[in-house]
This record gives C-alpha cells, sequence and structure tokens, in this order.
C-alpha cells in the first residue's frame, strides 16, 4: 500500500499536473472512491539551480509561484530545515489588512489583499479569506489620535479605513463592553472592513501546490548551512544535502535571516524577538470582527471552527526560543477580559511562540544587497503574512528583470544608512 | 427520564459516591438523580444515558471512551459555561447539564446526514471546494462555522467570577498523584523538603483508586503516611500546567472554597513528574459507537461509581489492566460474551451496530453479541512537561510507547508510569528513590542517579485491518491520514495540520500515538523517523478567568483627586492614570492662566530622585544637551533620544545638592525613562555611582501659572521670590502652606509665569487647598489637561509623541538647538551627527496658521501636494482663547518648511483649507517677556 513519501531525496523526479479542485471533483472522487493524486511533487536535490529561495514560508513559496506563473522561470529549488510553513508562516495569527500609516506600506499591503482575494481561485485551492472587517480600539486621546492619522492616510490612498465611535464598535461586535466606566473605556476605533483572516496553512500550501506543478522543487529537510561567493558575486550554496551551485540566491528566512545573512557578510539592521500567540476551546461563533487593541497589548478573533485565537506584542528580549511563557498567558487573559468580561470561563487550549526579525521601522527589508545575487525579502517582524502574496509577486519581477519594482522601492536595505525610514510602528506594534 | 437504578451495582470497596446524598440536575431537560461524588457522566451512566455527544463532523452519535477529564465525547454545557468535561465535573444540585454539538436533539440530530456524505468530507475538504463563485464564499463560510464543536459562548453580562493566585516555592513539586507520585513526596518529604504533591483527580491514588482489594489496602496505607506529614501540601483537582525556565511551575486549582479556579505559581527546587499512562484506544471500524470504552474507564465506572457499563461484553486486552476488566465486570453482573487476547493473536475487526454497539467481528471472522466492547491495547505516556524541561522523548518498540530519554536538566525528574512499569511496590520503591533524590538535588547536592524502572514489554497495537477513528473530537479516521499522506501532506506535522489530527480538546494526548503509527505505516517509514509533534503547554486547558486572577489593572489616581471629582473635573484615561481632563470650560480656564492665576496638578509627571558623584556623567549620556555646568540651585530642560535618534522623551531636571538631583519625565513615559536609565546603569556603566528612586506617587506636583502666581505663591511660602534671587529656571526648596522640604522650580510649560512645586503626596491636597484659599482675591482657579494643552500649544511647545512620532528625530522637533554634538558619547548622537550632516533634508515641526482663522483642522488632518501626494500632517490644532484663532503645529517636508510657505491640508470630512507656516513656534508672546517676568 504505502507509497513512500518523505523528503530525504533518493526518488525519482515526478512529473504531474495539479488535480483541480471542485465540489464536483470532490463528489466524483467520492462517489468512484479515487484518491487525490499528490499535491506535492517530489523531486530529487540538484546540483544547480537558476534561482536558490531560502525558506518555505510563504515568502519563498509565494516567490517561488510568481517567479514560474509571470516569469516561466522554473528551474528554482525552495530549500526548507523543516517543513514548509514551519517557521511563522504556521505560526502565525493571520491577519490581513491593509490599514498601514505611511503613504508607502498602504499601498503595498494593499495590493497584498488585493491578490489574497483571487488567492484561492488564481491557485485553485481554498485559502479561506474571510474579510470580516478589523477594528482597532482606542483607549485614549493618543491612540484615537493614531487611529484618525491611519484613517485620513488609508482614504487618501482609496482604503476602505475610517473612525467609528465606541456606539458603533458595540453594535459590530456586542460582546466588547464599550461601556464608560471600564479602566480603559473605547474611545472609538480604527474600522477596516476588508481586513480579515484567513488559513495560514492553506496559503502555504496552496502555493507550494501550485509552484511545484509547475515544475518548481520544494527541498523540505534541507538546511543551508552556507553559501559561496567569489568576486562579491553569488556562486553557491552550501546544504546539508550536498552543495548546489547557482548565482541568485533569496533569503526568505524572516526570524532566521540574519543567520543567512550573514553567511555572506551583509549586515542588517534585525533583531530577532519572540512573539506569542495563543488559542481556547472552540465556543459557537459570536466574535465577527477581527479586535486589536494597542493599548492593553492584545488582539483577538475567532475562527471558523469557534477558536478564539489571541496574539499580543513581540516579548521584550531577543531570542530564538519559541517556547510560550506564563506571564504571557496571564497578561493575555486579563486584557482580553477587559475587553469582553463575560467569557472568564473559556478555556485557553494551547499557547506557543513564534520568532519575529524586527526592523527599527517595522517594515521589511526587500531587494539587493551588496553582493550581487544575493536578494533579500527578510524584516517581516510581526506582520508579514499578509505580506506574501505581495512581496512573493514584487520580489519575483525584481529576479526575472533585475530591476526594483516601484511598490518595494521603499523598503530597500540602503534606507537605513540613508536615514529614509518607513514608520509603521504605530500601525503594527500590536496589530499585525 | 427516570433516575433508574438499574446500572448502579452494589456498594464497591473503593466507590467514592456517598448513597446518602442524593443530587438532582437536569440532561437536555429531563431530571437525573445522581450521588453526590458522582461525576455529570457517571450519573448519566447509571441512569442508562449511553449517547453522550454528536461528533463534530459526521454528527455521529458517541459515548463514554476515558471516563476522565480528557474524555473526548464528553464536553457538555453546563448552565452557561460550555465545554465542561463531564467526565470529570461532578455532579452538583440543580446543574442544568446540555449536550453541545446535537440539533434539534441528541437522538435526532438533523447534520447526522454529514454522515451519508462522509465520504466528500475527507481531510482538508474545505481546501478544495467553495472556491467559486468567489461571491458565494461568505455564505459558504456560515455554513462551515455552523460545524464548530464547541458549546455556547456565556451570554453577554456574564460576570467575572472570583478567581485568584498565588505564589509558592516548594523545594519540590510532584506532578502526579499515584502511587510513584504518592511515593516521591514522600520519599522527599522525609528528608525534609518541603513538598507540594499535585493530583489531577479529586483524591490521590491514581490507578490505585479504581484497582482490587489489594490496590486499595495500598492506598490506604500511602495515604496515611502523606497526611502524617506536615511538610506535604496535597492539591487536588489540580493540574500542573506547565514547566517554564527554570522552573517555573504553573498550576491550577479548579475547586476551592475561595475562589472559583486558582493559579497558582511555583519556583520549584525539583520537579518530578509521575502523571502516569494515559490508556490508548485502538483503531477499528465502529470503534466510536457508544458502548466502545477503554478498560480503564470500564474500570473507573465501575470501581469509583459502581456504574454496570453494559449487560454483555467483549474485552479485547493485551495487557494486565484489560484482564482486570475481565474480572471486574463479572464481579459486577456484565456478562463476558468473549475475550479477545492480543497476546494470543487476536483482534477486533469492528464494531457493529447503528448508534450503540450490538455485536463485535473479531480477527477470526466471528461475530460476538454484545452492547459493551472494551479495549486494552496499551499506553501513552504524558511526557509533555519533560518536554518543556527540554526533554525528546524516545519510541520504545518494545513496550510500544514513548519514553522520556536521558533528563538533560537534573532539577527535573520523572517516576512512575511514565518512565516504566512494575508491581505497586516497585512503583512506591521507585518513587521514594526519586522523591529523596529530588530533596538532595532541591538542597543543591551533586546529583546521584537513581535505579531505572523499565517498561514491561508490550504488543504494538494501533489499528486493526479496517479503518476506524483516529480523533473523535476531531472525526479523523485513519484512512484520512493515509490520504493525507499520499497527497504529500507526509510528515508528522503536515498530517496533523492538514487532517487536524490531535489538535482538538486533549491536544493529542489521545491521537498523537495513533496518528504516527497510521502515519508510519501509510509512508513507509518507522516511528523514529516519522517523528514526533511538540506537546504546548498547558497540559490542560485552563480559564482565562484563572489566567486573569482577581483584578485586572490597577489604577493611579492623584490625593487630589477626590477634590477634583467635587469640582465637577472631567475625568481621562492616561496610561495607568485616571485625571482630570478639565473642569467644565477648558478654554475659560486656559484664559484665566493668561489673565489671573491658576493651579494644575501634575502629579503623574514622572519623578525620579538621582544621587550619586556620577549623576552628570548619566545626565550627559541620556539627553543630547550638556549638564556639566548645571549649578546647585538650577533646572534645565532635556530631551532624551534612543539610539536611533528619535526623540523619546523630555522633561525638566534640577540640581538639589552637590549629589543630588531630581528629573522629570513625562507622564507616560514615566516606567519607560526609569528602564532606561538603569539599563545604561546595570549593563553598560556599572561602575558609576548613581541611585535611582523613582519618586513619582511619593510627589504631589502642582504648577502655579499666570501673572499673579508669583504673588499667590508668596502668600504661602517662605522661600523668596524675588525675581533677582530666583529667576527663571531656578530651583529652591522650603516651605509651601506650613509643609517644609517642598522642591519649588520656576519653568513655564504654559508659557506664562510659573512655579512647579513638588509636595510630600500626603499633603498634597492640603497645599493644593490652602493655594486656592489664599489666592481667591487673586482669581486662582483648577485648570486641567485641556487648557494646559492649550496654552502649552499657544506658546509653541511641543509633546513627545503627539508632535513627534516613532521616527522623529531631534531636529525634525525643532530641538536642535538643544543637541550638542560636541560633547562625549551620548545615546543617539551617531544618528544625530548623519542628520546634522544633512541638515534640511528631512521634515520639520512648525506653526502653521490657517488661512480662515476659524476653521480648526483636526489633528491628523493630512498635508498634501500634486492632488492627494501625503507630505505632513497636523500634529496639534486648537482654537486659542488668547488670540480667537486657531493655532496649529503640523510636520511639513523642508521645502515646506520655510516662513510663508503656502499649505494644502486635507481635512477630515474630506474638505480641503490652505494654511501658511510662520515664523515662530510660538504664537502668544515669542520673546519669551512673561515667562521671565
Ligand atoms: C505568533 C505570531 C503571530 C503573527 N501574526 C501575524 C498576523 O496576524 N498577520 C501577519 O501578517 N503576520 C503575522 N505574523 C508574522 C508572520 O508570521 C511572518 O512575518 C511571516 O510568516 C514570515 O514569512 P516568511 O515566509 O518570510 O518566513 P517563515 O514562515 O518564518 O519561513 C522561514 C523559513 O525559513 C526556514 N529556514 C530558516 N533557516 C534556514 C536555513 N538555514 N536553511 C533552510 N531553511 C531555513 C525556516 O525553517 C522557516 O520555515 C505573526 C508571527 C507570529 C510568530
Amino acid at each position: 500500500m504505502a507509497q513512500t513519501a518523505t523528503t530525504t531525496g533518493g526518488r525519482a523526479r515526478t512529473r504531474g499536473r495539479a488535480a483541480r479542485y471542485s465540489a464536483f471533483d470532490i463528489v466524483r472522487r467520492g462517489v468512484t472512491h479515487s484518491e487525490w493524486p499528490r499535491s506535492f511533487n517530489e523531486h530529487e536535490l540538484r546540483t544547480t539551480y537558476d534561482v536558490v529561495i531560502v525558506g518555505a514560508g510563504v515568502h519563498g513559496l509565494a516567490c517561488a509561484y510568481y517567479l514560474a506563473v509571470n516569469h516561466g522561470i522554473t528551474n528554482v529549488a525552495v530549500l526548507e530545515k523543516s517543513y514548509m510553513g514551519g517557521g511563522g508562516s504556521g505560526r502565525n495569527t493571520a491577519i490581513i489588512r491593509s490599514n498601514y500609516l505611511t503613504p508607502e506600506g498602504v499601498r503595498f499591503y494593499d495590493r497584498s489583499v488585493k491578490l489574497y482575494e483571487k488567492l484561492s481561485v488564481d491557485l485553485n485551492y481554498n485559502v479561506m479569506f474571510s474579510q470580516r472587517g478589523h477594528l482597532t480600539l482606542a483607549h485614549n486621546d493618543a491612540s484615537l489620535r493614531t487611529m484618525n492619522w491611519r484613517a485620513e492616510v488609508n482614504k487618501l490612498q482609496g482604503i476602505d479605513s475610517s473612525v467609528i465611535d465606541a456606539k458603533e464598535v458595540g453594535r459590530i461586535v456586542p460582546y466588547l463592553d464599550v461601556s464608560a466606566d471600564t479602566r480603559y473605556p473605547i474611545l472609538g476605533a480604527l474600522y477596516h472592513p476588508p481586513g480579515g483572516i484567513i488559513r495560514h496553512d492553506a496559503v502555504n500550501w496552496g502555493y507550494a501546490r501550485a509552484a511545484t506543478h509547475l515544475g518548481v522543487e520544494i527541498h523540505q529537510q534541507t538546511e543551508v548551512l552556507g553559501i559561496e561567493t567569489a568576486g562579491g558575486k553569488v556562486t553557491g550554496v552550501r546544504t546539508s544535502r550536498g552543495n548546489i551551485s547557482t548565482s541568485m540566491v533569496i533569503n526568505c528566512t524572516a526570524g532566521w535571516a540574519s543567520t543567512i545573512s550573514d553567511m555572506v557578510d551583509v549586515k542588517m539592521p534585525l533583531v530577532t524577538h519572540p512573539l506569542q500567540a495563543a488559542v481556547t476551546e472552540p465556543v459557537k461563533v459570536f466574535l465577527s470582527a477581527v479586535i486589536v487593541s494597542g493599548s492593553l497589548h492584545v488582539y483577538v478573533s475567532q475562527t471558523d471552527r469557534g477558536e478564539l485565537v489571541f496574539g499580543a506584542s513581540v516579548d521584550p528580549y531577543p531570542s530564538y526560543s519559541m517556547r510560550g511563557s506564563l506571564e504571557f498567558t496571564e497578561g493575555l487573559a486579563a486584557h482580553i477580559l477587559e475587553l469582553i468580561p463575560s467569557i472568564s470561563s473559556l478555556k485557553l487550549l494551547r499557547q506557543w511562540a513564534g520568532l519575529c526579525d524586527m526592523t527599527p521601522d517595522y517594515s521589511p527589508i526587500m531587494g539587493v544587497t551588496p553582493v550581487e545575487g544575493f536578494l533579500v525579502d527578510v524584516g517581516w517582524g510581526t506582520y508579514g503574512f499578509k505580506a506574501g502574496p505581495v512581496a512573493g509577486e514584487q520580489m519575483a519581477q525584481l529576479i526575472a528583470t533585475g530591476r526594483t519594482p516601484d511598490l518595494i522601492a521603499a523598503f530597500d536595505l540602503a534606507r537605513f544608512a540613508d536615514g529614509r525610514l518607513v514608520g509603521e510602528k504605530g500601525a503594527a506594534s500590536v496589530g499585525h | 427520564m427516570s433516575p433508574s437504578e438499574h446500572w448502579r451495582i452494589e456498594r464497591q470497596p473503593g466507590e467514592v459516591i456517598d448513597r446518602s446524598q442524593p443530587i438532582n440536575f437536569t440532561w437536555n431537560g429531563s431530571p437525573v438523580t445522581g450521588y453526590s461524588g458522582d461525576t455529570i457522566v457517571s450519573a448519566l451512566m447509571a441512569s442508562g444515558v449511553r449517547v453522550m455527544s454528536r461528533s463534530f463532523k459526521y454528527h455521529r452519535p458517541r459515548g463514554v471512551v476515558t471516563a476522565t477529564y480528557f474524555d473526548p465525547n464528553c464536553s457538555f454545557q453546563v448552565g452557561d459555561e460550555p465545554n465542561v468535561r463531564a467526565a470529570h465535573r461532578q455532579v452538583r444540585e440543580g446543574d442544568v447539564v446540555r449536550a453541545q454539538n446535537a440539533w434539534p436533539s441528541l437522538s435526532f440530530d438533523v447534520r447526522a446526514a454529514n454522515q451519508l456524505v462522509g465520504r466528500f468530507l475527507g481531510p482538508g475538504f474545505y481546501y478544495k471546494t467553495f472556491i467559486r463563485p468567489q461571491t458565494l464564499w461568505p455564505l459558504y463560510q456560515k455554513v462551515l462555522s455552523r460545524f464548530s464543536p464547541g458549546g455556547e459562548p456565556p451570554p453577554i453580562g456574564t460576570p467575572h467570577e472570583i478567581f485568584d493566585k498565588r505564589f509558592a516555592h516548594p523545594d519540590v513539586l510532584v506532578a502526579g498523584g499515584g502511587p510513584a507520585g504518592m511515593a516521591a513526596a514522600l520519599g522527599a518529604a522525609r528528608s525534609g523538603a518541603s513538598v507540594m504533591l499535585v493530583e489531577e483527580e479529586y483524591e490521590l491514588g491514581g490507578h490505585l483508586r479504581y484497582g482490587g482489594v489489594e490496590s486499595l489496602a495500598a492506598l490506604a496505607s500511602l495515604r496515611a503516611e502523606v497526611a502524617s506529614f506536615d511538610n506535604i501540601e496535597v492539591l487536588t483537582d489540580s493540574v500542573v500546567l506547565g514547566r517554564y525556565d527554570d522552573n517555573w511551575v504553573g498550576i491550577v486549582q479548579r475547586s476551592g472554597m475561595w475562589a472559583k479556579e486558582r493559579l497558582i505559581k511555583a519556583r520549584v527546587g525539583t520537579l518530578v513528574v509521575a502523571a502516569g499512562l494515559i490508556e490508548r484506544p485502538y483503531v477499528f471500524e465502529g470503534n466510536d459507537l457508544p458502548g466502545v470504552m477503554l478498560a480503564t474507564a470500564a474500570l473507573r465506572l465501575t470501581g469509583l461509581h459502581a456504574v454496570k457499563p453494559g449487560t454483555t461484553a467483549v474485552v479485547f486486552t493485551a495487557n494486565s489492566t484489560g484482564d482486570e476488566a475481565v474480572a471486574r465486570l463479572r464481579s459486577a453482573g456484565v456478562q463476558i460474551a468473549r475475550v479477545l487476547d492480543a497476546r494470543k493473536g487476536d483482534d477486533v475487526v469492528r464494531a457493529l451496530g447503528r448508534g450503540k454497539v450490538t455485536g463485535v467481528e473479531a480477527g477470526d471472522g466471528s461475530t460476538t453479541e454484545a452492547d459493551l466492547l472494551v479495549t486494552a491495547t496499551g499506553w501513552t505516556a504524558p511526557t509533555s512537561l519533560l518536554n518543556m524541561a527540554g526533554d525528546r522523548p524516545i519510541w520504545n518498540p518494545q513496550a510500544a510507547r514513548f519514553t522520556p530519554s536521558e533528563l538533560i536538566d537534573i532539577r527535573v525528574m520523572a517516576t512512575g508510569g511514565i518512565v516504566g512499569d512494575g508491581s505497586t511496590a516497585e512503583l512506591v520503591a521507585h518513587g521514594r528513590a526519586v522523591g529523596s533524590e529530588a530533596a538532595a538535588r532541591a538542597r543543591g547536592e551533586v546529583p546521584q542517579s537513581v535505579a531505572a524502572l523499565t517498561p514491561y514489554p508490550h504488543p504494538a497495537l494501533f489499528q486493526s485491518t479496517t479503518v476506524g477513528f483516529v480523533d473523535f473530537s476531531e472525526d479523523v479516521k485513519s484512512k484520512d491520514i493515509v490520504s493525507a499522506a499520499r497527497e504529500g501532506y507526509d510528515s508528522s506535522e503536515l498530517a496533523k495540520r492538514f487532517t487536524t489530527s490531535g489538535m482538538g480538546p486533549a491536544q493529542g494526548k489521545l491521537e498523537m500515538v495513533n496518528t504516527m503509527a497510521v502515519l508510519a505505516e501509510a509512508t513507509d517509514r518507522d516511528f523514529e523517523s516519522t517523528g514526533t509533534t511538540v506537546w504546548r503547554p498547558p497540559y490542560a486547558p485552563i480559564s482565562l478567568g484563572a489566567l486573569a486572577g482577581r483584578a485586572f489593572e490597577p489604577e493611579r489616581i492623584s490625593p487630589i483627586q477626590s477634590w477634583h471629582n467635587e469640582h465637577g473635573a472631567k475625568n481621562m484615561v492616561a496610561g495607568q492614570w485616571i485625571r482630570p481632563e478639565h473642569y467644565g470650560n477648558p478654554a475659560a480656564e486656559a484664559a484665566n492662566v493668561r489673565s489671573r492665576v491658576g493651579i494644575i496638578d501634575l502629579s503623574p509627571l514622572g519623578k525620579l530622585d538621582l544621587r550619586g558623584p556620577d549623576v552628570v556623567k548619566l545626565l550627559n549620556l541620556v539627553y543630547t544637551n550638556s549638564w556639566d555646568n548645571l549649578a546647585i540651585g538650577s533646572v534645565r530642560y532635556g530631551v532624551m533620544c534612543a539610539e536611533d535618534g528619535v526623540v523619546m522623551d523630555d522633561g525638566v531636571t534640577g540640581r538639589l545638592g552637590a549629589d543630588h538631583y531630581l528629573m522629570t519625565t513625562t507622564s507616560s513615559g514615566a516606567g519607560n525613562v526609569w528602564d532606561w536609565l538603569e539599563m545604561w546603569l546595570q549593563t553598560v556603566h556599572r561602575e558609576w555611582q548613581v541611585t535611582i528612586t523613582p519618586v513619582t506617587t511619593a510627589l504631589v506636583s502642582i504648577n502655579i501659572a499666570g501673572p499673579h502666581s508669583r504673588e499667590l505663591l508668596s502668600r504661602v511660602t517662605d522661600i523668596d521670590l524675588d525675581p533677582a534671587s530666583f529667576g527663571y529656571l531656578k530651583v529652591r526648596t522650603g516651605s509651601v502652606a506650613g509643609i517644609d522640604d517642598c522642591i519649588v522650580w520656576r519653568i513655564g510649560f504654559t508659557g506664562e509665569l510659573s512655579f512647579e512645586i513638588h509636595v510630600p503626596a500626603s499633603y498634597g491636597l492640603h497645599v493644593w487647598q490652602a493655594l486656592l484659599e489664599a489666592g481667591k482675591d487673586l482669581g486662582v482657579a483648577a485648570f486641567g489637561v485641556e487648557a494646559q494643552r492649550i496654552l502649552r500649544l499657544e506658546k509653541g511647545h511641543l509633546i513627545v509623541g503627539q508632535d513627534t512620532d516613532g521616527l522623529t528625530l531631534a531636529y525634525q522637533a525643532g530641538l536642535g538647538g538643544l543637541v550638542k554634538l560636541g560633547k562625549d558619547d551620548f545615546s543617539g548622537k551617531p544618528e544625530l551627527v548623519l542628520q546634522e550632516a544633512r541638515a534640511g533634508d528631512h521634515s520639520h515641526l512648525v506653526a502653521i496658521e490657517t488661512v480662515d482663522p476659524m476653521l480648526v483642522p483636526p489633528e491628523a488632518s493630512q498635508i498634501v501636494v500634486n492632488g492627494n501626494d501625503i507630505v505632513g500632517r497636523v500634529t496639534s490644532s486648537r482654537m486659542s482663547p488668547t488670540l480667537h484663532r486657531s493655532v496649529c503645529l503640523a510636520h511639513v517636508p523642508a521645502d515646506l518648511a520655510a516662513p510663508g510657505s503656502r499649505l494644502t491640508i486635507v481635512l477630515t470630512n474630506g474638505d480641503r483649507a490652505e494654511a501658511v507656516v510662520r515664523e515662530n513656534l510660538a504664537f502668544v508672546d515669542p520673546e519669551g517677556v512673561r515667562l521671565r517676568g
């Protein structure tokens, strides 16, 4: 019976078209009891590729997909030291939105939302994008001012985003305590109807499936140990499964990004911090929108299965640890009950952490580096899942054309030396 | 439902029910009677209820499987509380208990039709459908959310009950109160250690509680011995949630007189994990039918609750627990129709029946009629606390279970079933040895090894030749895992995520090993290379209430707050503080300051008392300006920048003595600045002698501002206020309103002549009232934060965090004059040097005047060029009661910063307005005549 399928190589290269997914096909296979074909083709690791992408998170996978689908570049390997989605892309809380603070940020993330809106169809994989509305609460006049600022920038960029009052907040989410006599009264909120949540695994797998069926190779359990250069140019990659020659390496490793850039001595202003999250047991759906409270350092959404998903801001100290802490859950629960007092009997089921590569300005770093052939798509901090599609698309364009697209020009590495920071802290430190 | 006692058997030696105390509750509306000590589920079983729930996806009827907290089929709604573990929760008089996932009723569930289409609802079916048309996805989503397996959320208005927290510092904490755990506690206690013994169930004893007479005898003597030690604290109905770094351990105590739940946080000397073993279900067709249960479930129901789980049973056994179940069921009056012995090669192929077991088909093809099928096919070691201490358990093929590897942290040990097997005497001996070694390690002695306890050999039994459920709560079948693997989700992490096996309420405790076994077989790998998944905390779910505890957030108020409230203050939240925004008419309050005199309560102002010979070095390091020549009796304004040159705080620091300074910070920045200074002192300049004492709440701060402020203060102080001796930016100490040691300095955020006094907090109200009393004829009145904002804006003084943001460098905030690049290194210097070299290239903070003087552009209005290109924004704006026109500060780009530049502002309502950049930031008194008067 068992079709062997491991990631440790040594198997014939399979080719194949992706099966079409549709309700009809589900019924057909149900009736005929025919099996679904493999979603991800199997490959042996070869010794040379045109492009090597390090990291099979949403960024690496999306970049691979757009290279293949938009530019016909398919001699591409995505190398992943554990399993695909094993980094931040499988640990995030999957909030998608575009109501950022800077014009550059708003334009960029808006493109991603647009790509997400049609991603299920593009990939023929239901990524379950639920545009349920996103509320960033203001509990004091300082945060109300920031919300107004964001709303103004958003509106000028054509983004559906506005500041609403407490009554309106209470109408959208009746479970929120919007009374004036709470410790942190809700004065209003930045309301962003197109914001929402998505199934993160589905996005990762959908990209992986589509990319491998276009000919891209994904190699899991393959760790990059070093990058070879000659005369300031990339020549190859050393991996735990052998050496590869290539002239183009893309660093898509988020929390581990500085370890990869160090391999070619490209110093980046990144500090890795853990970010924690937790879920409760499911209850019937009662929370429609995504709720973020910067002052209380929490956010919450409810999945279609009924679990409440909680998150917060990054742990205050740098670390590569992916373990949760007790204090985190205590603070989280206290703050959540401050917002939604009636749910103290709901139980926390699981907590975890992921790694975030924080930049000084809470914006990413994308594009070329001083080493020719070494590109970066990093600095995704606590907010990078939503940017997977646009970053993949734009990085693919950069690789294919050799020119940095306008949409990502502001996010270059050189901005730190030139003092051109793109400040998004006010819009990204708690609400990811 | 009649409270039938048909299923209750005669008194059992270890029963925990009190037959003299009937308890009445309702189940789906029908009355049920159980006994005190019953769990909800045992009471239902005693009344003949067999179907406890409908499954999540296919809505299949489900019954008792484990009869423990982690029973996947026994989560009920009890009153307003969802997801109650009803095989653990004891019955309470009057409880209203309902099944959660059934509509319209448990016996007739419409969605059971999902079973018919079950073959289409394979793993990840939702990824493959509902893709087109996109417009229908929101509708599909509503349908999907109907599948939610949980109970009803508590209704709006449900109060936060009393929850509590406690800290503990036991030398030894034992997780698990079975024989080995009790023995470990005893071993540790004998050598004098303070011990905390934590047991998930209501009583100590573990599997001995539902064992035979010998087990019960052993249990009685262990309990007695435990009770004889004062240094053992026993916590029952309590669970160790997690072990975090440095043996920081969280425990939830679920029942207690004082609170609904209590979270105990313990710093533990040595943690002993004695969590026992969890019995594993077997995978075969029909394994989820009500009437199929584990041997331990049958032993619990009979032994603890005297409930007969069926009439005619087939027992499939691979171990002594299964054998014991045969004997027990027999003595409980259950007819044993057949015993299938896995050790002799027998197998179960399927359970027959619809909605309940009616028969069992064995591996030899024969079928036996039965309404109960009991399986005893092996164990899973709940190693999660050990995982959290860094241990990676190893698969032990002989014992067919994971066992801990070499425990790397010497302060974490394990005993009992989690490490091996043995007779009660052997388990106890091992426990005692581990306990005394744990105590020795807690005392810091060199670790000694303890003789190992090894697991018994056990047949490797996971799945039969048929397809069955691997995860009951997630409705995942073995074939789902196989097809996931074939589709490419073939590593344990991907398979788990794709099928959601192990993601439900038990978090893999029942499901993980079987999932791995099925996956290993499907991919032709052994257990080792299939891997495990990480058990993440918490070990058992914990309520948000217990995590949150009693009070959520402290409130800070000034000692003068009662006066404010009595005088019509409208309060506002400012970080941790609640303080008056105004007293009814902020414009009038501001005008009074300009024309007469006002007083404001500035107690939230951050205040740090700095002492020591090296304070000046510290000030030079954190502020951008120079502090070398600040004379005793003088104060100076300073700006702090982070290392990236961004303005982080500002405030005034005064020199009170040779080595004594008082620093003030912004109200919201008080905590950060203290951290920041300590960071420099503790990590970078440990040789500097500086002592920092935060005195924010030790001093009440009052600002007296306005042309009559000197006159007013002079009436209540002995300090010489003559401007010749007490000039602008000077500080004096003396008595105010009879209170000695007040600190008074002259500064002017409002732009008026003003004195800021810092009074010992307990006299704050007295001084405040004395000022009001003394200044009646001068027209003194209190003013709030809003009036202060107006006044400072008229004067062009910025507020850090409002007129600056997370990127504003000192130069951009117009604070360049305060940056002394010539001095030695200071925080932010490299970046500021760079910015200085590029002067002019950045945005600027400027004062602007709208062309229409009556128009106040809302704060955050954007400044645009070429239509909608954003180049700046209005950071502060108010109508000025002094000038009767709007006054604003704004960030503008360098090319629009010159005085006279015309700006286009987009108002928040979309309208556009014109404005002009002013010469000077100050609208009122740019020369500072009033201030220095
Ligand atoms: C708890 C949490 C919540 C979050 N919430 C949100 C949110 O709501 N919205 C949002 O937009 N973002 C969120 N984020 C951020 C988001 O998850 C990340 O920014 C995003 O997933 C980054 O994707 P990536 O593909 O760049 O990196 P990753 O998904 O982290 O992938 C990097 C991969 O590189 C691999 N790798 C590392 N080193 C090597 C090596 N030497 N060789 C080979 N492979 C290597 C890793 O194993 C990993 O799989 C959250 C993050 C966390 C941790």
